[in-house]
């Protein structure tokens, strides 16, 4: 087992971060401060300027305005070669004419260290993933899981104050995917090295991060744990982002400090919180999973399934709510050999009670 | 409010570091350039004699050129109004040296010419237009003029119609012996262009081996306009082939399918398909190939007879009837149909190409063909091809005879003849190495600036460097002895301004090659880099530049053979003490017996042949990718 490697990390702190491309405002006032050790996910789907954040914290895309700061550090006027920053990047540019091991020293070479101190500190970032015996291979010779843990132990042995990922794992197939995102985890963790990690697959995001920034059109819609996001999504983008994609038109019956009544679909759920507003437009999020499905007419709502698939081992209908129109998914998980509805088969859907929140 | 936070003051000191070490080095390089293009020289200025006893007063007078001084110091002022520049000052240094290479080395020996055809001969320094007035009204001036735009448009079109069909036969059809042909139909890229013209004269000279001894034709002869669209039509039909293979090669062929499957007869596939994919690398190699036309000067010189050109003329004027304003005004003349021919071209190629292959496309598919339609289009080909061979063979031949059109015994007297010309060819050689290594550096690193960093005016400095690509040969050498003639630059008659002219001459291709060559580089390797620490040069060394070997070796290895082969900057460039051996074979061929000359031409095409097969040792690159990059 490898030698703990002891990090000087360091906060971020972008500060009114802005990127003008020529029309495209690309990133558009976000700040965001980021704890020692914390591994922060950017998330959002492409184009909301997720990645060019990223890049500008590492330094190859100037702000158009607003500051970045790394520890105590302002680095926004600096080139990318004087930041503590290390990257792992999406193709993970690994130096096709470089050797495993010219790979992982060339950040050493570059930065001057004494030369009789690379090869122990090479090693040492080899060993720590797990990379012993392939130090003589070219990155072609490697798989792509492997090719990632050099890209990691690339970035690593330079000692970065602050490790940036951008897409690092979209290049690997489904279950290596979940695999590596484990070990980046762990990794991560285990030296308490403040990062950065940029995706859009919202799986990847909720697994390994402790705090998700929800990007929108270049804006930060919200910064949350990823149980706070699933819990109290600040909007409609987020709830759906997240994957809570039944948004339901609600009418606000009555209100207080504690929280509020809100008729949907003819039937009365509580909210454990007040609107933001008292008298606009709400809706609630129902969570697929926590919508009730029975056969026939035994009270509740009456539907008509439109479509089901199994995504994973989740069951989802795809129900109608007749007369009134409206489509809500359905999961049901494990679901018994009785409990299966055709395609137009009616049946009666049972809402939660009480949501924890209400959109407005 | 951003404003309101104090910036601490450690960081300011480092910001301000770089403006430090950019302001040395901007005096230092300022320093230079003046020293370079200025001198300060004591002239006499009086001269008394009081009492018997003389006395001349001395003034100091400035020589040379100011103006390019004041350029130069804009030029390089310009960069340092990015801030992304002034951050990186190893970035803004190479900017600036690139600004002002160009500037010294591109724009003002071109722009020389534009002044010189309005100098006036009777007062120094004044100009005068109506000095230019009686330029024009020359009625030789109109008809070289005249002369020249019929016959670019001429070979242009038909180069442009018979690459068109020799490269949709050999990439899209189902002929015999293609592998073969291919390289027989575009051999006549690797010799100097005028060895074709004299390959003619041999064949159909006055004493030519076709005309005189085969058919007995003594009326009719080669020289003439006939005679340059002929020769013109070999040089430049294999760039069109070029062009137009790779277009045919990479066409799509679903959408021709697609074309046919909604009911579109072969013929309307034909024009309504095929045809639109196609028009802008048909304009493409139509305006290069005009470009290539108008500039020629070898082929012209030899077998033009009466002919008048700009090309040609403007180096009569010069060196023979002493009249450098009449050659500078040929000159311009010359350079304006040229600068519109390739605006016209950049534009088109700007313009996004129609021909783009997406993934699991089926490309260059091969039409099967009914026989009356291929057997035609494959003697054009075949035709084409052998008669290559025979200009090359007759070339080789009439190296080992005694007298070609005379005596025909076999001889290798004029193989051993070659030794007396050995100085040349080592100067030759030395001037094309040179100026190879030295293009392929400057263009590879011009195409990096340009395609991968951002600063203002990166589209000026790519279309400087292309700029070369219009400018003929001779107008090249015109410039560069207009403008570096006087002090201060001790500069005529060295290697040096020879090199030079050739690295920057051929710079386009080389840029041209390097921009594609980086394209194919992800660009994240070098943002790795950057990452890891590495600074912007060590980037460039240890990541970019490793990665770019193979084009900067074709790079080289285009400009030595471009150099090896040029006749018509030569012809201005060298002197007594740099003699080339394309000069002295040019004055060979014309004056001095066939088979002599022939001698020159084999050995020229055997050092060509070697370096292309260099190449391919180290590259793995045919001749063929070589001048397509061209």
């Amino acid at each position: 087992m490898a030698r703990e490697v002891t990090f000087a990390t360091a906060s971020i702190r972008l500060e009114n971060l802005t990127k003008q491309f020529k029309e495209v405002l690309a990133v558009d006032d976000v700040t965001l401060e980021v704890e020692p050790g914390t591994l922060v996910c950017l998330l959002g789907p492409s184009g909301c300027g997720k990645t060019t954040t990223l890049r500008m914290i590492a330094g190859f895309e100037d702000p158009t305005a607003g500051r970045i700061l790394i520890g105590d550090e302002d680095v926004t006027e600096m080139p990318p070669y004087s930041r503590p920053t290390a990257m792992v990047f999406q193709s993970y540019a690994l130096f096709p004419h470089m050797s495993v091991y010219e790979n992982v020293a060339y950040g050493l070479k570059a930065r001057r260290t004494p030369k009789n101190e690379i090869p122990e500190k090479v090693q040492e970032a080899l060993a720590l993933m797990e990379l012993e015996g392939q130090e003589e291979k070219s990155p072609s010779q490697l798989s792509g899981g492997q090719q990632q843990r050099v890209a990691l132990a690339r970035a690593l042995v330079i000692r970065p104050k602050v490790l940036l990922f951008d897409e690092p794992l979209s290049n690997l197939d489904a279950q290596l995917r979940v695999r590596m995102r484990g070990e980046l985890r762990e990794v991560q963790h285990r030296l308490g090295i403040t990062s950065v990690y940029v995706t859009h697959d919202q799986e990847e995001a909720f697994s390994i991060a402790d705090l998700v920034a929800i990007m929108n059109q270049g804006k930060l819609t919200q910064l949350g744990s990823p149980i706070d996001l699933y819990r109290r999504p600040a909007d409609r983008f987020v709830a759906e982002f997240v994957g809570l994609s039944n948004v339901v038109p609600a009418e606000l019956v009555q209100s207080n400090a504690e929280g509020a009544d809100v008729r949907v679909l003819g039937q009365v759920i509580h909210s454990q919180q007040p609107p933001a507003k008292p008298k606009a437009d709400v809706s609630v999020v129902l969570r697929p999973e926590a919508i009730g499905i029975t056969s026939g007419s035994e009270g509740g709502i009456a539907a008509r399934v439109r479509t089901l698939a199994y995504v994973g081992p989740v069951l989802r209908y795809t129900v109608v709510v007749e007369g009134d129109g409206t489509e809500l998914m359905v999961d049901l998980s494990n679901p018994g050999a009785t409990e299966f509805y055709e395609e137009g088969a009616a049946v009666s859907i049972e809402l939660p009670t009480e949501v924890p929140a209400l959109l407005s | 409010m951003l404003m309101a936070k104090s910036i601490p003051l450690s960081d300011r000191i480092r910001n301000r570091r770089p403006l430090i070490i950019i302001a040395v080095v901007q005096i230092a390089v300022l320093t230079l350039v003046a020293m370079w293009v200025m001198d300060v020289v004591i002239v006499e200025d009086t001269r008394e004699v009081v009492d018997g006893v003389e006395t001349i007063t001395f003034r100091r007078e400035l020589i040379g050129d100011p103006l390019l001084f004041v350029l130069a110091a804009i030029g390089m002022s310009l960069p340092l109004l990015s801030s992304r520049l002034r951050r990186e000052p190893v970035m803004m240094l190479a900017v600036q040296l690139a600004i002002v290479a160009l500037l010294i080395f591109v724009l003002w020996p071109v722009a020389q010419v534009f002044v010189e055809g309005f100098e006036s001969t009777e007062e120094e320094g004044a100009y005068s237009l109506e000095h230019f007035q009686r330029l024009l009204t020359k009625p030789m001036v109109a008809r070289a003029t005249r002369n020249t735009l019929w016959l670019g448009v001429t070979s242009a079109t038909l180069s442009t119609i018979i690459g068109a069909v020799v490269a949709y036969t050999l990439t899209l059809t189902d002929i015999p012996w293609k592998r073969w042909l291919r390289i027989l139909v575009v051999i006549t890229l690797i010799s100097p262009p005028f060895a074709v013209s004299f390959a003619f004269i041999l064949l159909f000279g006055r004493r030519g081996l076709i005309t005189y001894d085969l058919l007995g034709i003594q009326e009719w002869t080669i020289y003439g306009p006939d005679g340059i669209i002929l020769v013109q039509l070999i040089s430049n039909i294999p760039l069109a082939v070029l062009i137009l293979m790779a277009v045919f090669a990479s066409m799509n062929r679903d959408l021709e399918d697609a074309a046919e499957d909604l009911g579109a007869k072969t013929f309307r596939v034909l024009r309504t398909i095929t045809f639109p994919l196609v028009t802008p690398a048909l304009l493409t190699a139509w305006l290069l190939n005009f470009i290539s036309s108008i500039s020629d000067f070898g082929n012209p010189m030899l077998i033009g007879g009466g002919f008048q050109l700009l090309a040609p003329q403007a180096f009569i004027q010069r060196v023979e009837l002493f009249d450098p304003q009449l050659s500078a005004a040929l000159a311009m003349l010359l350079v304006i149909p040229a600068l519109i021919a390739f605006g016209a071209q950049h534009r088109i190629s700007n313009r996004r190409s129609y021909v783009t292959v997406t993934g699991g496309a089926r490309t260059g598919h091969v039409r099967k063909l009914p026989g009356w339609y291929k057997w035609p289009l494959f003697s054009i080909v075949l035709f084409l091809g052998l008669f290559n061979l025979l200009l090359y063979g007759s070339i080789f031949v009439g190296a080992l005879v005694k007298n070609w059109g005379f005596d025909y015994t076999p001889t290798v007297d004029h193989l051993q003849a070659l030794l007396v010309t050995a100085n040349q060819l080592k100067n030759s050689l030395f001037v094309a190495i040179a100026a190879g290594v030295l293009g392929g550096f400057i263009g590879i690193g011009l195409a990096w600036l340009v395609s991968r960093q951002r600063f203002p005016g990166r589209g000026a400095l790519d279309f400087s460097g292309t700029l070369m690509y219009a400018i003929p040969g001779t107008v090249v050498g015109i410039g560069y002895i207009i403008a570096f003639n006087a002090a201060p630059y001790l500069f005529t008659g060295t290697f040096l301004i020879i090199i030079i002219a050739y690295a920057f001459r051929r710079l386009p291709v080389g840029l041209r090659s390097g921009v594609a060559a980086d394209k194919q580089i992800d660009p994240s390797l070098e943002e790795a880099s950057l990452d890891l620490g590495a600074s912007r040069p060590r980037t460039f060394a240890k990541i970019t530049f490793p990665l770019l070997r193979t084009a900067f070796f074709a790079g080289v290895i285009y400009i030595f053979i471009r150099s090896m082969t040029d006749l018509s900057s030569a012809i201005f460039l060298s002197s007594a003490k740099t003699q080339l051996f394309t000069v002295q074979m040019f004055n060979v061929m014309v004056r001095g017996s066939p088979s002599e000359a022939a001698a020159f031409a084999a050995l020229l095409i055997v050092i060509i042949v070697i370096a292309l097969g260099i190449l391919g040792r180290v590259t793995g690159k045919s001749f063929v990718d070589v001048f397509r990059i061209g």
